[in-house]
C-alpha cells in the first residue's frame, strides 16, 4: 500500500514538475495542430495523417516539454519549412497585406455598394411624377365654366 | 456624375487588368519538371552536419548523384545504406553524391544521418521549393548530373534498391558524359 502510495506520489510530481517550471503558460499540441501546416499534404497538422506531419507533431510535443512558447515553436518550424508552414501568415511586415487587403476590398466594395444605392434612390426621386396632372390654360377654363354652371 | 462614371470604368479596368495579369504569372510560373538533357535547376541549399551551404553550380565539373530523401520517408531508410556503399565505390572516380533532405524537421535528418551512417554531403530543402523544380512527387527519387550540369539517365522514382541497374546505369551516363 505505502509502496503504490509513494509510486503515485512520484507519477504526480513528475508529471508537475516539468509544468510548474514553465515560466510561461505551457501552449498545446491541439492549438499547434491549427496554426501548422502539413508540408507534403497542405492541411492543418489535425486533420493529415500524413508521415511527415506525425513527426512534426512528436517535434511540437518535444518542444512543448521544454515549455517553448507557440510563437517560439512557429517560428522554429518557419525557420526550418518556411513561411508556407504556417497555417494564417504572420501579423507583421509584407504578411499584414494578407490581412488587411480582403478587409479592405470589403470595405471598398460595401462603399461601392452603398454609392449605387444612393444614386439609385436619387434618380427615383428625380423621376418621380409630380403631385397631380397638371392643365392648360384653356382646358382650366372649359372646367372653371363647367363648374360655374353646375352651381 | 460623368467623371464618377469614368472613374469607375477606369477602376474596374484596372481591376481586370490586374486579375488577368496574376492569372498569366501563375501560367507562366508553373514548375515544369526539367527535361533528360537539359540543365538540373541550380539551387543553394543549407547543409546538414556541417556549417554553411553548398551550390549545386560548385559541383560544376563532377558528375553528381542526387538523391531527394526525408527522416520520415521509410523506403528511405531501406535504401541508406546502399547509397553509401555507392558513395564509398564512386567516389574514387569523382563522382559526388548529394542528398536533399525534404520537408523534414532538422534534428530527426540528424539523427537519421547518423544512424544509418551517411557521410556524403547532405542539404535541407525544408519548403520543398527545390524539389518542385525538380518535379519530385515523392521520396525517394533520384537524379544524375554529368559534369556539365546537365540531368543525364531516367530518374529513379522509388528506392534505389528496387532499381539497382537503373542506378548504376544513372552513374555511368553521368561519368561518361
Amino acid at each position: 500500500m505505502i509502496v503504490r502510495l509513494a509510486a503515485v506520489v512520484v507519477a504526480a510530481l513528475a508529471l508537475a514538475g516539468p509544468a510548474a517550471g514553465c515560466a510561461n503558460p505551457r501552449t498545446s499540441l491541439a492549438y499547434l495542430e491549427g496554426q501548422i501546416m502539413c508540408p507534403t499534404c497542405h492541411t492543418t497538422l489535425d486533420q493529415s495523417d500524413a508521415q511527415a506531419a506525425r513527426r512534426i507533431e512528436a517535434h511540437i510535443r518535444v518542444r512543448i516539454a521544454q515549455c517553448w512558447t507557440a510563437d517560439r515553436i512557429e517560428s522554429e518550424l518557419v525557420q526550418n519549412f518556411g513561411a508556407g508552414i504556417l497555417a494564417a501568415p504572420p501579423h507583421k511586415g509584407f504578411d499584414l497585406l494578407a490581412w488587411w487587403l480582403p478587409l479592405g476590398g470589403i470595405l471598398a466594395a460595401a462603399a461601392l455598394l452603398a454609392l449605387g444605392v444612393w444614386r439609385w434612390s436619387r434618380s427615383r426621386e428625380d423621376a418621380a411624377p409630380p403631385d397631380g396632372p397638371s392643365l392648360d390654360d384653356e382646358t382650366e377654363q372649359r372646367l372653371d365654366e363647367l363648374l360655374a354652371r353646375l352651381d | 456624375m460623368r467623371a464618377a462614371k469614368v472613374t469607375g470604368q477606369v477602376v474596374a479596368l484596372a481591376a481586370v487588368a490586374g486579375l488577368l495579369g496574376l492569372l498569366v504569372w501563375r501560367l507562366t510560373h508553373q514548375s515544369h519538371p526539367p527535361k533528360i538533357g537539359g540543365p538540373a535547376p541550380g539551387f543553394t541549399l543549407r547543409r546538414i552536419g556541417s556549417p554553411g551551404k553548398l551550390d549545386l553550380a560548385s559541383l560544376r565539373g563532377k558528375p553528381v548523384v542526387l538523391n531527394f530523401w526525408a527522416s520520415w520517408c521509410v523506403p528511405c531508410k531501406g535504401e541508406a545504406k546502399m547509397l553509401e556503399r555507392a558513395w564509398r565505390q564512386y567516389r574514387r572516380q569523382g563522382v559526388v553524391f548529394l542528398g536533399i533532405d525534404y520537408h523534414d524537421v532538422t534534428s530527426d535528418a540528424r539523427t537519421f544521418l547518423s544512424h544509418h551512417g551517411v557521410t556524403y554531403p547532405t542539404v535541407q530543402d525544408g519548403s520543398g521549393a527545390v524539389a518542385d523544380r525538380y518535379g519530385v512527387s515523392a521520396v525517394p527519387e533520384t537524379y544524375f548530373v554529368d559534369r556539365r550540369g546537365r540531368l543525364v539517365g531516367a530518374h529513379i522514382v522509388g528506392t534505389v534498391v528496387d532499381q539497382a541497374d537503373a542506378f548504376r546505369r544513372g552513374v555511368e551516363a553521368a561519368l561518361s558524359s
